[in-house]
């Protein structure tokens, strides 16, 4: 797993040192995807700056592409910037489709081709049916909750995070 | 002097046909309202949201739709599978009955922007023309903007 999206020039293996002695709390998103995907990653927003507000640290947001051959670290670093994402502890990862592929098969997390676009200039998008998730990890990297991405309860998810 | 005169001919005619316009859509009742489209950027994926309001006394059909800002636009409804799993699909045409209001929304149908022309970033102004059997071309106006689902939109 890499993260690319910031520092494009320095390819680096950082998956999972980066939130090493820190709950995450992470989505699954494509970045085609412009209905179910934005809310869930506008909730993640919602719950970043509730918890900024009531100052817990601690916490790092991490968003993985199940879509890496279109959501490549350009792509990845684009969607952010145009949400005026707070990057400051909130990374988007990507990487080898084997490798997310891998990652989302070992959390539960469905991702399924469907149906499709193709543009006049030939370009072809999919879009999947996937879970809606975004998952509360704790400290030891334990999966302490699942919760529904695009309508997940922000004052629950904060009181669940206050409790680890 | 000449110019001057076409342009004006031209303002006139564009205002006539813009009024024509308006008075055809009062005419069969529909009114758009609420619009709104979330951030995307260039060649990806936005989605636009409003409500049609049909206070006439007929049945009409929201047939296809066209923008200056995305490469093609489609009417596509999100859709549960599960309590866990979601997925969305091309919606065709979508009837709006008579004395009701129909309200594309976060998790329910939703106007494609596909393959945007240009960034839509937060407080943009976009426009759509949405073409309906009966009323024909009625204008949508829009603010970009991330939106978060209400209790409503969840039920």
């Amino acid at each position: 797993m890499v993260n690319r999206c910031l520092k494009p020039a320095r390819f680096r293996f950082i998956f999972p040192d980066f939130v090493k002695g820190k709950i995450v709390v992470m989505n699954y998103i494509f970045t085609n995807c412009p209905d179910i995907c934005p809310l869930s990653t506008n909730n993640m927003r919602l719950i970043q700056e509730k918890l900024k507000r009531e100052k817990v640290d601690n916490v790092q947001f991490v968003s993985l592409s199940f879509d890496p051959e279109n959501d490549i670290p350009e792509v990845l670093r684009k969607f952010a910037g145009v949400r005026n994402l707070d990057l400051s502890n909130w990374t988007l990862l990507t990487g080898d489709k084997s490798v997310t592929d891998a990652v989302i098969k070992k959390v539960g997390v469905m991702a399924v081709p469907n149906d499709s676009t193709v543009f006049k200039s030939g370009r072809k998008i999919y879009y999947f049916i996937h879970t809606d998730r975004i998952q509360l990890i704790d400290v030891e990297g334990k999966t302490r909750k699942n919760y529904k991405g695009s309508t997940i309860n922000v004052d629950e998810i904060v009181a669940d995070i206050k409790k680890l | 002097m000449k110019r001057e005169l076409l342009i004006i001919i031209a303002l006139i005619f564009t205002f006539n046909l813009i009024t024509l316009a308006q008075q055809k859509s009062n005419n069969y009742g529909i009114q758009i309202q609420k619009g709104w489209a979330r951030p995307a950027v260039k060649y990806s994926n936005s989605a636009l949201y409003f409500v049609i309001e049909n206070r006439g006394s007929k049945i009409d059909t929201l047939i296809g739709a066209q923008s200056k800002v995305a490469e093609e636009l489609e009417v596509h409804e999100s859709f549960k599978i599960d309590n866990d799993r979601m997925g969305m699909r091309p919606a065709g045409k979508v009837a709006i009955n008579p004395n009701s209001e129909f309200e594309f929304k976060p998790g329910g149908f939703h106007l494609m922007l596909l393959g945007v022309l240009k960034d839509l970033n937060i407080g943009d102004k976009i426009e759509a023309v949405l073409i309906l059997k009966y009323a024909g071309k009625i204008k949508v106006q829009a603010e970009v903007r991330d939106m978060q689902m209400t209790k409503e939109m969840k039920q």
